[in-house]
């Protein structure tokens, strides 16, 4: 059969129209060149690995429902078709021949490995119970929700809300708590969201052409911007391939990057490269002048004055003394900010920010610079995400629940941002709490945080941890042990709406699973989308609203009621229902968008996955607002304004925030000496910094370990080191270093490269992947272990290496490399920020030589100095006086009712 | 029409997007690729620098591919894509000989060549390949650059581009907008042997020639690239093209030199008028016979999919010395067995019959060095010696083979000398002049000064022809004889080899 051609010849198409995507057919590309014609179903969703939430495209063999392939989805505002690796990688994911298909629960000890196959309703039925109980004793703080990667926005806010629980973790607080804090002081806002495309410089302290929020939008945005003729400048201590691309590579020392941004902040004012009119109005300069120098009716001139004073100290030379980088080329990058004008946007997200002691300063110093070239909001400036997200509504919200969670928002740290998630075990072994029932979701904290061994031992411990519930499609260190292990759908296989600020626009996108869509789409009906997953893979959503029924099956705890359908009364929500409500009466456009097309606004979004609310979102804070309405605003000259979401609705260079909560020395951005600061690093003695945080670009934390070919392109990590202290140390490419953090040590493979500064190492964080029984994990990258006690502490030690496999995928009996690199993180003690609770990654380690007892993968930790570094970190906190728990102001998930913000 | 591809190095970020949509699209196995990115680093701090090359397929306009394959199951379309059928594929890998930018492999599902055929099976449809759909910051353009109009031809006209290899005259489809030269020229770069995410590559891969490689360039001059001062290839995917003709090739190279040799040396010993019992002639003409034999066997021995040998003679492609040489192989096997019936039957062959199986031993003695010159990725292979040196061992080892097996009479004794003599005169010519290219001259380094040397001047130099020629002189022709034939073993076992052993990407 020949199909018909979609161009005339010569002329290629990127994607097949939506009009034929019901019935697609393409040749058999194994076939060819016989022309063996496939009919597919092309249904949209929306890729599962990082959180940029770039449009996928699933394409369904028409026979089986089985997806053949994803490719991008040209209708998708972020991703606009294109994909990293780990887009079409999904296929891996979803066919992985070891991913968990059916619940599980533990019959031996915990941690044992032995597990047996249980229904689901059994399962539904026992975790209900226990919740039920929980609640019923008003022990609802021993009920927790932890998550990795988070997904549907709102919808577990409200689950969670419903169930009039404090109990919703996150990551954030190894991840991005620092940058997030920095911005928000700034802004209200805690995200930026930089205009690459129409930038004229971009300065990045982040890796975003391989990897980050959000790696693809941004990737292809800032090449765009590059192209038209924009500078890049990227801060990194490693030559990341985004540096490697750069105009301008600034490799600072680890830390050192607020001077270095400030000194550029200082270059722009004293050789008045700022826009004096954007910093006059939208600036809290006024405040800053009352509070540090006692004015009240300072003038502005008398303010630049003040301030060129404050920051006297950030010449460039005293910058590149603290950076390594030379003072001209800070003086260089700092002029042609002030050249770009309004068209500077900039990004840090983890890096610099998530490394350091104090690395909120960065984001805030960074901040700085936008603020001065009155970059914030412009077209190719930098834009508070929050203008850019899309946030639903839903047709009835709970009532905000009656709790504070001590496990969750200690008192040490009323500015955290958010939850103290990392420091889970420490708190509990402080008797603030202990847990009943804790849901880990696409969460691996035994791995992927540091001091993963007391995560162990509490999640080992019944007591402390009643019942460990893991929410993951694949197996990881973490699930090892749980008491029950309930599989969830992956990209193609659920319901979440997803928004993020990728651009100046504001777009929504829907997360679908495909095969359910593709049954329903010819009729046939589904109730449960787990009819159509691969074994009895459930969705979350259908899980909550199940599982709520199950605490609540008569409606008397009132939480029923949040899960019953808004079109239906007192019969169960469904997900149609759930999604139709929002994007019928919550999405500005959609339902007059889709009438267009003749269909309902659920119809429309099942169809393309995506939509655009608004685009060319820029300077949103100069909306007049009608003040005699009451409408929040700010008054600048004769207007009042929209404004941003902080306390004085203005940009907040001096926060009275950090002033009243004990921290006055820091109310403007600054520099704050990193804990791996140069004089705490002694070279002689073998001392340097480790980066342990870089990402690649084909992997995504611990969630690519089922994705063979992202396995095969990167599967090891070994330590950075330069030239000239490889030479130094004795050590060549291969050679095995012992590295020695404060808790203990681990042992991998040297790297020698000229791509790094001399004194900093570096050491990717994704691989490292264990498994500690031979048939458990992703055998593609995880490396069979034995834990072994010893007085001193306890030491992992690799058994065997990777190899092959038997499965149904002929590939995994041809995996050709062994290593599968060294978890570095076990090492590592917790080093939480006492402002921003941030875990600041970056660590000083002591470097030699591997010795006779070493071999590689070793990772060894002294679980009582693990105790002793967090209290150390722990006294350096400033728990508040006043009243409250936390500024009501600043953001804080599943807000408590007001007066629980009171001690 | 003509589909090429432009790498756009001003936007490639090094991602491997391409790469895992590519596996998406065919389910690539693992430890093969259709397209792969390569990174190199090169610079000291803080002037590092890294970059990335998208290496594939180059759709050349002279496809060296096509040429050598023996059956069409490489082919140029009408639109200049260079496509494949696996179902014409046997799987004897000469096309990964011939291919100088080691970018088709044996997929090993199927025991067939396969490599990026620019989705030519969505072309048809008017589809782009996933590749170029993928691609973040659009690094990758495809279209036709007979279309003045479109993108690709537009992009060619307001930039420089480069290729890979120019100098091997297959005109490749594939530019680079600043493609940087130390990452194109593959010898230009030091490799650690393992990567900086990845182990060392899989097996067959030869680190040590990698090292004298690299070494060499460091060396000396060479006629197109000098070595980039500290580049360091620091990510690429594994190397199918290594090692693909192993021992069967070196074996099947030694048995046909017998083969041809004792044809050539019988048949000019008879024209000539030698008086050579019927037991003599038919004894030799049974051993040619038996050894033509026995290289068939390692012929069909080594392919991937040997139930298909049958398609060299029933679906070829004439241009292709392997196509050439079965056909010259069964004539030669046709006209020795008619000499032999009639030996049988104790009638003398006719001048014509025996000068017919003299132009079919020399065929089938020298047709390889036209096949191994088809093998264009191999540039040791490309000497023009290679005939000459062919032709001597027929004559070594039929000499040798014929005076073994029958009386040791002074004309097969001087011819032997001869023969020996002739190799050396080649061994000389190949090894002492200048190779074109700086990879020809790396791989007869490898050979004269490398790894190969103890081999090389010990065994085959000394041992195997001047400790020969002087035991022919002092009348001990068996002795001799072993000799020489161990000798044409080892050195063609190492030509083989070390033709091989170069990285090409």
């Amino acid at each position: 059969m020949k199909i018909p051609r979609l161009t005339p010849p010569g002329k290629l198409t990127s994607y097949p129209p939506s009009e034929k995507w019901d019935d697609w057919v393409e040749y058999d590309p194994k076939r060819w060149p016989e022309r063996v014609p496939r009919h597919y179903t092309i249904v949209p969703t929306i890729c599962f690995n990082c959180e940029a939430a770039c449009g996928l495209l699933a394409y369904l063999d028409k026979e089986t429902l089985e997806v053949r392939k994803f490719e991008g989805n040209p209708y998708h505002p972020g991703s606009r078709g294109k994909n990293c690796a780990k887009g079409p990688a999904t296929i891996n994911q979803v066919k992985d021949p070891e991913r968990i298909l059916y619940p599980l629960k533990r019959s031996g000890a915990r941690g044992e490995g032995k597990w047996e196959r249980v229904s689901w309703e059994s399962a539904l039925d026992d975790i209900g119970a226990r919740i039920r109980k929980a609640i019923d004793e008003d022990r609802r703080n021993e009920v927790m929700y932890h998550v990795g990667r988070p997904g549907h926005e709102r919808h577990m806010d409200r689950v969670l809300q419903a169930w009039g629980i404090d109990g919703h973790n996150s990551h954030t607080n190894i991840c991005s708590s620092a940058a997030r804090l920095g911005y928000a002081l700034w802004l209200g806002s805690d995200r930026p969201s930089p205009d690459h495309a129409h930038a004229r410089f971009i300065l990045l302290l982040s890796a975003h052409l391989e990897s980050g929020h959000y790696f693809n939008p941004h990737a292809q945005r800032i090449l765009e911007g590059k192209l038209s003729g924009a500078k890049l400048a990227v801060m990194d201590p490693r030559l990341s391939n985004t540096a490697s691309v750069a105009d301008e590579w600034l490799p600072t020392w680890p830390g050192s990057e607020a001077a270095v941004l400030l000194a550029m902040a200082r270059t722009l004012l004293v050789e008045n490269l700022f826009d004096r009119d954007f910093v006059h109005d939208w600036v809290n300069w006024q405040d800053y002048m009352k509070a540090c120098h006692g004015e009240d009716d300072a003038s502005f001139d008398a303010f630049i004055e003040a301030l060129v004073e404050h920051y006297a100290e950030f010449t460039p030379e005293f910058a590149e003394k603290e950076s390594g980088v030379p003072a001209e080329q800070i003086t260089r990058v700092a002029r042609q900010i002030g050249a770009a004008g309004n068209r500077f946007a900039s990004h840090v997200w983890r890096g610099a920010a998530s490394g350091n002691l104090g690395g909120w300063q960065v984001a805030r110093a960074l901040q700085f610079l936008t603020v001065l070239t009155g970059s914030v909001g412009t077209k190719g400036g930098t834009l508070p995400h929050s203008w850019n997200k899309f946030k639903p509504e839903f047709w009835e919200d709970p009532k905000p629940h009656q709790q504070w969670n001590e496990l969750l928002f200690p008192k040490e740290y009323p500015l955290s941002h958010f939850e103290m998630g990392f420091l889970l075990p420490h708190l509990i072994l402080d008797g603030r709490g202990r847990l009943e029932v804790y849901f880990t979701r696409v969460y691996n904290p035994v791995w992927t945080n540091p001091d993963g061994l007391a995560w162990m031992e509490l999640l080992k411990d019944e007591k402390k941890m009643g019942l460990h519930v893991a929410l993951t499609p694949t197996w990881n260190e973490s699930a090892f042990f749980a008491d029950y292990i309930l599989p969830m759908g992956l990209a193609s296989e659920r319901h979440d709406i997803q928004s993020q600020e990728t651009h100046a626009s504001k777009w929504v996108s829907f997360r679908q699973p495909v095969a359910r869509v593709a049954m329903e789409g010819r009729g046939q009906k589904v109730e449960l989308t787990h009819e159509a997953n691969p074994g009895e893979v459930w969705e979350e959503d259908e899980f909550w609203i199940a599982l709520s029924w199950k605490i609540d099956p008569d409606g008397a705890l009132g939480i029923r009621k949040h899960f019953e359908s808004p079109y239906r009364e007192g019969e169960k929500l469904t997900v149609d229902d759930y999604y139709r409500h929002v994007f019928e009466n919550s999405v500005p456009g959609l339902p007059e968008k889709a009438e267009e097309e003749g269909l309902t606004p659920l119809q429309y979004m099942r169809k393309y996955g995506a939509f655009e609310i608004e685009n060319d979102v820029y300077e949103l804070y100069q909306r007049e607002v009608d003040s005699s309405k009451g409408d929040d605003g700010v008054k600048v000259g004769a207007k009042t304004r929209r404004g941003f979401e902080t306390p004085s609705k203005k940009l907040e260079l001096y926060s009275s925030t950090l002033a009243e909560w004990g921290w006055p020395e820091y109310a403007m951005p600054g520099y704050i000496h990193s804990h791996v600061h140069p004089s705490n690093i002694d070279g002689s003695k073998g001392e340097f910094v480790l980066i342990p945080t870089f990402r690649l670009p084909t992997q995504i934390h611990t969630r690519s370990a089922n994705s063979k070919w992202l396995n095969e392109i990167s599967h090891r990590n070994p330590i950075w080191i330069h030239t000239g202290d490889a030479k130094r140390l004795g050590v060549s490419t291969g050679d095995l270093l012992h590295v020695a953090t404060e808790i203990g040590y681990f042992v991998n493979r040297a790297w020698v490269t000229e791509a790094i500064k001399p004194g900093i190492l570096a050491c990717s964080h994704h691989l490292g992947r264990w498994r500690l029984k031979p048939d458990e994990g992703s055998r593609w990258t995880s490396t069979i272990v034995r834990f072994e006690d010893y007085g001193s502490g306890t030491r992992l030690r690799h058994v065997e290496t990777l190899s092959t496999f038997p499965s149904s995928d002929p590939d995994s009996s041809r995996i050709w490399w062994s290593d599968g690199g060294v978890h570095q993180n076990l090492a590592f003690p917790v080093q939480p920020d006492p402002i921003s609770g941030m875990h600041c990654w970056h660590q000083k380690v002591t470097v030699q030589k591997a010795r006779g007892e070493d071999r590689y993968g070793d990772v060894f930790v002294d679980c009582s100095k693990s105790r002793e570094v967090y209290h150390r970190w722990l006294a350096e906190t400033r728990p508040p006086t006043g009243k409250l728990r936390r500024p009501l102001w600043l953001g804080r998930p599943v807000k408590p009712a007001l007066k629980m913000f009171e001690f | 029409m003509n589909y090429g591809f432009i790498i756009d190095n001003r936007k490639c970020i090094g991602c491997h997007a391409c790469t895992v949509a590519c596996k998406s699209e065919h389910d690539t196995p693992i430890g093969v690729n259709r397209t792969w990115v390569k990174y190199i680093e090169k610079g000291n701090f803080p002037n590092t620098h890294r970059s990335f090359s998208v290496m594939r397929c180059n759709h050349c306009a002279e496809a060296p591919c096509t040429t050598i394959c023996p059956t069409t199951a490489l082919f140029t379309r009408g639109d200049g894509i260079v496509d494949f059928d696996n179902r014409r594929c046997i799987g004897c890998k000469a096309c990964m000989q011939a291919c100088p930018y080691d970018a088709i492999h044996i997929d090993p599902s199927t025991g067939t060549a396969a490599k990026c055929n620019y989705c030519a099976h969505r072309v048809e449809v008017g589809l782009e390949p996933p590749c170029v759909n993928v691609c973040p910051t659009h690094a990758i353009i495809s279209g036709d650059l007979e279309d003045s109009s479109s993108e690709i031809a537009t992009l060619l006209a307001l930039h420089p581009v480069q290729v890979r290899k120019p100098e091997k005259g297959t005109e490749p489809k594939l530019y680079y907008i600043e493609g940087d030269a130390a990452s194109l020229t593959p010898g230009a770069t030091d490799s650690a042997g393992s990567y900086m995410w990845t182990d060392a590559p899989p097996s067959g891969v030869d680190l040590e020639a990698w090292r004298i490689a690299s070494e060499r360039h460091s060396q000396e001059e060479s006629a197109y690239a000098t070595k980039t001062e500290g580049a360091k290839k620091v990510y690429a995917a594994p190397e199918p093209h290594r090692g693909s003709w192993g021992k069967t090739v070196s074996a099947y190279l030694f048995t046909k030199s017998i083969s041809g040799g004792i044809g050539l040396v019988l048949a000019s010993l008879l024209l000539l008028g030698a008086p050579l019992s019927f037991a003599t002639i038919s004894t030799a003409l049974l051993a040619s016979i038996a050894f033509l034999g026995l290289t068939n066997f390692l012929l069909v021995y080594k392919l991937e999919r040997r139930e298909r040998f049958f398609y060299v003679l029933l679906k070829p492609q004439w241009g292709s010395w392997l196509t050439r040489g079965a056909y010259i192989m069964t004539a030669y096997g046709l006209l020795a067995t008619l000499a032999l019936l009639l030996a049988l039957a104790s009638i003398r062959p006719p001048p014509l019959l025996l000068v017919l199986v003299l132009v079919g031993a020399f065929g089938t003695a020298v047709y390889s060095a036209f096949l191994f010159n088809q093998a264009k990725g191999r540039d040791l292979w490309q000497s023009p010696v290679l005939p000459l040196h062919l032709i001597a061992h027929a004559v070594v080892a039929g000499a040798a083979a014929l005076g073994l097996l029958s009386s040791s009479e002074a004309t097969i004794s001087r011819l032997l000398a001869a023969g020996l003599a002739m190799s050396l005169l080649a061994l000389g010519a190949e090894f002492f002049s200048r190779h074109a290219t700086a990879d020809g001259e790396a791989a007869a380094k490898m050979i004269v000064s490398g790894r190969f040397r103890v081999r090389f001047w010990l065994w085959v130099f000394l041992l195997c022809h001047l400790v020969p020629i002087f035991l022919l002189a002092a009348g001990a022709f068996t002795g001799a004889a072993i000799l020489a034939l161990i000798g044409i073993a080892l050195f063609e076992d190492m030509f083989v080899e070390a033709g091989q052993s170069l990285p090409l990407a």
